[in-house]
């Protein structure tokens, strides 16, 4: 299998602080994966590695199998998680500059950006300026900027944030469409629902480190089906019991939990209808966003006792 | 290469096509203009003409006052004359004479005064030529201007009449009051060349501020260009595509473009309107612009010492913007980067009048300040040419190291958000490979 970006025991240390810790993965071609992790796990520090803003203390970074260089850098789109256009410029300005940068003509660069901005519904703002826009027009113009110049590999960081849900299926169904024509995407985000709909592979990251790595659907398999997701008005006192119930959250309008091994799930069943009105009750995988919560919070667990 | 065409391309067009830069354009030259010949303005502003009435027993006394009232008279160095006066010399009156003071008159002539018909009356009687004493009725007593000239044109009557008395003509007598004036010549190695003393002092004056407005402007410029990168993140865009030094070259030789587009556009406008522009300048003067001319080496030279200066402060105007977040932190860490060019300000009066004192000197030679102070040297008379090209041998080698701090803390200062770093932390950037 061809890899779009290897990246081999990747470290990168300010001052005393790791950033980023002996991270290795690789993105096969053609896949959409998912970069995961919490607030200050190390997602923009190895980002900025893959796209040679800076270079990595030790370890390798391989791009479309060679290492990585700026003349791949025209081969990468990238789409930063804060904003970052000229406000005091036009939309078709700034995108031509960008543009041009990444070696396209004026022409060129002015004929794709059209023809994204009419794509994107933003065909009749081509002459506003930056700071007129709404912050989800400007995340449009944003990923405009990062696949005007038809990258085969695009690094697209908090691509939904900011965006209205219509807008949101836009951006969605163009990403797809990209896939379609065999480009690699890497996510960086937060949103695990967007994660389960478009990711095939994912990478959690915490403190630097990969901590869970793999196929997606291969991930949420090896949890099996030992979640519940309940519905109910009431009291469950069952949750805090440790012979039925190994972790749950509570999301506000229903309950993830993970059964305790060995648990019958009808024998919980039995005990939640004693002290509650039950509406749901399902059996599921787990969710992404409650295998995210776990695993961050174990590897938590494990570096505080360490 | 094509990356920092690019960027110095965007840098150059969205700075000049900016409402700022047209209305600095136009207004800075204006600005300067104004800065000099507003006072000189003010001073000889004409001032209302002043009805006043000369009633005296002897009608030529009270003609020669009016002839030396109405008289506009150039402002000459005549110390004797107070400064006050002098600035008044170009008022007018308006002089009636009346011969004949008798007590009616005065009772009318008061009544007008007090109504505002008439500014004032000089009451002079029959003694008056002996006792040397006359008596000035005046709305406005405290308008001691008007009073001076007053009495100036009672003295001239009175000497007037003395002077006839011992057989001089009138022409004669008026000739001795004649204004005087004595020119100052610079003796330079070229040969004796003739300039006024003002006029040799304004060029000078006026090309430093030039020099150094725009020298700060566009430094100013590159550290708001920087800020702007960063606060709203396009930064990260353009590493992606760019390096850091091109990025940082790029936008310095940019900005650095706009500057010179500017100085061409007044210097193109300066000698279109050169002759006109500079004969009304010198006629608000008081002629005493005329002589002062510009060398050709001046002006050749204008543009390298703007570069010098302004690359010199660019770098250090661009390390502050990529240490801070925003404008406002900016604004207080570019104070003590901006104080060697204040200083230029202060001590180049002295250089102008003196421009070869071992301060002057030394100003010329110190990277931070030569480069304005050299040209205002330049300006003011040529100084040795070893001291010439040492002062800019020293500026391009200052300069070499400062691009290289620069690069460095530009390189890292860029992606660094939050805390604005500690020296220590700056040492490390610089240090850091």
């Amino acid at each position: 299998m061809a890899f779009t970006l290897e990246l081999d025991r990747v470290t990168k240390t300010y001052g005393s602080f790791v950033a980023v810790d002996h991270l290795t993965f690789s993105i096969p071609e053609g896949e959409i994966f998912g970069l995961l992790g919490p607030n200050g796990a190390g997602k923009t520090s190895s980002i900025r590695m893959m796209i040679g803003i800076t270079a990595p203390d030790s370890g390798s970074i391989h791009a479309f199998g060679e290492p990585l260089s700026r003349l791949l850098l025209d081969r990468i789109g990238y789409l930063p998680e804060e904003r970052g256009l000229y406000k005091k410029m036009g939309i078709m300005e700034n995108l031509v500059f960008l543009a041009r940068l990444k070696r396209l003509s004026v022409r060129e660069a002015t004929r794709r950006a059209n023809s994204w901005l009419e794509r994107l519904e933003l065909g009749r703002w081509a002459d506003s300026k930056v700071e007129e826009l709404s912050k989800g027009m400007q995340q449009k113009v944003q990923f405009i900027a990062a696949v005007i110049h038809d990258p085969d590999f695009m690094i697209l960081d908090e691509p939904f944030s900011g965006l209205d849900p219509a807008s949101a299926v836009v951006l969605k169904d163009a990403l797809l469409d990209l896939k379609k024509q065999g480009k690699t995407i890497l996510f960086s985000t937060h949103r695990m629902d967007t994660v389960e709909r478009l990711c095939d592979s994912i990478c959690l990251v915490n403190q630097g480190r990969s901590v869970l790595l793999g196929n997606l659907r291969q991930i949420r398999a090896s949890y099996g089906h030992s979640s519940v997701q309940l519905e109910y008005d009431g009291n469950l006192p069952l949750l805090s019991d440790p012979a039925l119930v190994a972790g749950y959250n509570d999301f506000g309008n229903y309950v993830e939990l993970r059964l305790a091994h060995g648990a019958d799930p009808q024998h919980l069943l039995q005990l939640a209808l004693r002290t509650a009105s039950i509406r749901r009750f399902e059996m599921v995988e787990p969710s992404l966003e409650e295998i995210f919560i776990d695993t961050v919070e174990s590897t938590k667990t494990v570096t505080s006792h360490a | 290469m094509r990356n920092i065409l690019l960027i110095i391309q965007r840098e150059y067009l969205v700075r000049v096509r900016t409402k700022t830069f047209v209305i600095f354009t136009i207004l800075m030259p204006l600005l300067i203009g104004a800065a000099f010949i507003l006072p000189t303005r003010l001073m000889t502003r004409a001032s209302p003409v002043k009805h006043v009435v000369i009633v005296a027993a002897d009608s030529n006394i009270a003609n020669s006052m009016k002839a030396e009232l109405s008289a506009s008279h150039a402002a000459d160095e005549d110390d004797i004359t107070p400064r006050e006066t002098r600035k008044l010399t170009r008022a007018d009156f308006d002089v009636t004479v009346e011969t004949g003071p008798t007590e009616a008159l005065r009772q009318q002539l008061t009544t007008r005064v007090r109504s505002g018909q008439l500014d004032g009356f000089a009451w002079i009687d029959d003694d008056a030529v002996t006792t040397r004493k006359s008596v000035y009725y005046s709305r406005n007593a405290s308008d001691f201007i008007e009073a001076q000239l007053v009495r100036r044109a009672f003295r001239y009557a009175l000497n007037q009449r003395q002077l006839t008395g011992h057989g001089f003509s009138t022409a004669e007598a008026s000739n001795l009051f004649g204004p005087v004036s004595v020119d100052t010549v610079r003796v330079d190695k070229q040969g004796a060349n003739q300039s006024s003393g003002i006029g040799s002092f304004v060029l000078p004056y006026f090309l430093l501020i030039a020099i150094y407005v725009t020298v700060l402007i566009y430094g100013l410029y590159v550290m708001r260009s920087v800020i702007e990168e960063k606060s709203s993140r396009v930064v990260e865009v353009l590493l992606g595509s760019v390096t850091p030094m091109q990025l940082m070259a790029g936008k310095i030789i940019g900005v650095a473009a706009v500057g010179l587009t500017q100085i061409g556009i007044w210097a193109g406008a300066g000698s279109l309107l050169g002759t006109g522009g500079f004969a009304m300048a010198s006629q608000l003067l008081g002629n005493n612009l005329k002589d002062a001319h510009m060398s050709t080496l001046a002006i050749v030279l204008f543009p390298v010492f703007f570069l010098l200066g302004y690359a010199t402060y660019a770098c250090l105007y661009a390390s502050i913007g990529a240490m801070c977040t925003s404008d406002e932190e900016a604004q207080q860490l570019q104070f003590p980067v901006t104080l060697p060019l204040i200083m230029c300000i202060f001590c180049a009066m002295s250089v102008i009048r003196d421009p070869n004192t071992p301060l002057a000197f030394w100003l010329s030679m110190f990277p931070l300040t030569s480069p304005i102070i050299m040209y205002v040297r330049v300006s003011v008379s040529m100084p040795p040419v070893w001291q010439l090209v040492l002062s800019i041998a020293i500026s391009l080698a200052s300069l070499y190291v400062l691009v290289w701090i620069t690069a460095r803390i530009y390189r890292v200062g860029i992606l660094m958000y939050g805390k604005r770093p500690t020296i220590p932390e700056m040492i490390k950037w610089i240090r850091y490979a």
